[in-house]
């Protein structure tokens, strides 16, 4: 499958990057993993002595080609394809090749994050309690036992109390141990192999 | 295998693993090592500095450095939690392969900050809802919009409680008339 880049993309791509292609790979990853820092747009531009503006269609070029190979777990013969259309030079495109290829897990890890997601588990408190008496009735023994899940969603954590007594909570592990069985029966399993 | 420590139970196979990394250390380090962890539970802040220089002896890297603290985390908590005393503790480990140098170190500290150990722990225990603050006022009603003469007295409370799922502080303010309020000392005399 080969990539469609776009006539911007080629001239942006192309003045900038025959200058400084490995400074600008690592520039490139690092801003994919951190964020961009437009000082560096600065930085770069009085060193080059051009307009900062193309630093930064540079670097967001580059950016973009990177994401979209990684997107699409493209092979080296397709990214060497797509790259040629560019009309770089022999060496340039080796150099943009290696970049792919080294960082193309860490690339697709980043963009396997920001997915929408219901929040997801970060810890969970309990106590045990033994309540005695209480104002209506003296001489009790009743066990509960009280739970504090705390949930983390993206942004912001939250928590959720909930209270039980030990039969409601021994029955609420076996039905979670039923869900955890049902992937070892043989529908799942041979789902899984299937898939793999 | 049941330990002590381990709550009547099996130890866990990367404790098990990880003594080997333990003993990697020299027994002095490790004493200085386990001060620096116990300052960490009792949230007195840990200093990296000094672990990664007490541990680069041993050559450790930071995956090595991460798991001896973790380990020794979990024995000292695991220990405080269950009230384990440290002659057992030392006969535990020892079973688990710690060389006995190492372990009568550890089982020093941890004898030292028994008590403040278990204290902390009390602390962090699960509490929904503390209440952190009363405050309470007498006002006295003399007449209102709608009767001339009320004469009343009543009791303003304002109780501030901690919310037990936002843990952020929840303001109440209740007035009470002067019988309702009898009612609620009364009952929970």
């Amino acid at each position: 499958m080969l990539l469609v880049l776009s006539e911007e993309h080629n001239e942006h791509l192309g003045s900038f990057l025959v200058r400084i292609v490995g400074e600008s790979g690592r520039i490139a990853v690092q801003f994919l993993k951190k964020g961009s820092n437009p000082k560096i747009y600065e930085g770069a531009a009085r060193k080059l002595n051009v307009w900062s503006g193309s630093v930064q269609h540079g670097l967001e070029g580059l950016m973009y080609l990177l994401t979209e190979s990684c997107k699409l777990t493209i092979s080296e013969e397709d990214f060497q394809d797509s790259v040629l259309v560019l009309g770089f030079s022999e060496e340039l495109t080796e150099l943009l090749l290696q970049l792919y290829l080294e960082n193309r897990k860490e690339i697709r890890q980043i963009l396997s994050k920001p997915a929408p997601s219901l929040p997801h588990y970060h810890s969970l408190e309990w106590r045990l309690d033994v309540q005695l008496s209480s104002r209506p009735l003296r001489h009790q023994l009743k066990p509960t036992v009280t739970l504090k899940l705390h949930l983390e969603d993206g942004a912001g954590r939250s928590a959720r109390v909930l209270q039980t007594d030990p039969a409601t909570l021994q029955h609420l592990i076996d039905e979670l141990e039923r869900a955890l069985a049902e992937l070892k029966s043989s529908h799942c399993r041979r789902i899984l192999r299937n898939i793999q | 295998m049941r330990f002590r420590f381990c709550g009547d139970l099996d130890c866990p196979d990367w404790v098990l693993a990880e003594m080997s990394t333990l003993a990697r250390m020299s027994s002095v380090k490790m004493k200085l090592l386990c001060v620096q962890v116990i300052k960490d539970l009792l949230d007195e802040g840990i200093d990296y500095d000094k672990v990664s220089k007490l541990t680069s002896d041993a050559k450790f890297e930071s995956g090595d450095i991460k798991a001896s603290i973790a380990v020794l985390s979990f024995i000292l908590s695991s220990a405080a939690k269950h009230d384990v005393d440290s002659d057992s503790l030392s006969s535990e480990l020892q079973q688990l392969g710690l060389p006995k140098e190492h372990t009568t170190g550890l089982c020093k500290s941890y004898e030292d900050k028994h008590s403040a150990l278990q204290e902390k722990l009390r602390e962090i225990s699960l509490r929904l809802g503390r209440l952190e603050a009363v405050n309470w006022r007498v006002d006295y009603t003399l007449s209102s919009s709608e009767l001339k003469q009320v004469n009343e007295p009543t009791v303003q409370l304002k109780l501030q409680a901690q919310d037990p799922e936002t843990d952020s502080t929840q303001t109440t303010v209740v007035t009470i008339t002067a019988d309702k309020f009898r009612v609620l000392l009364t009952v929970n005399r």
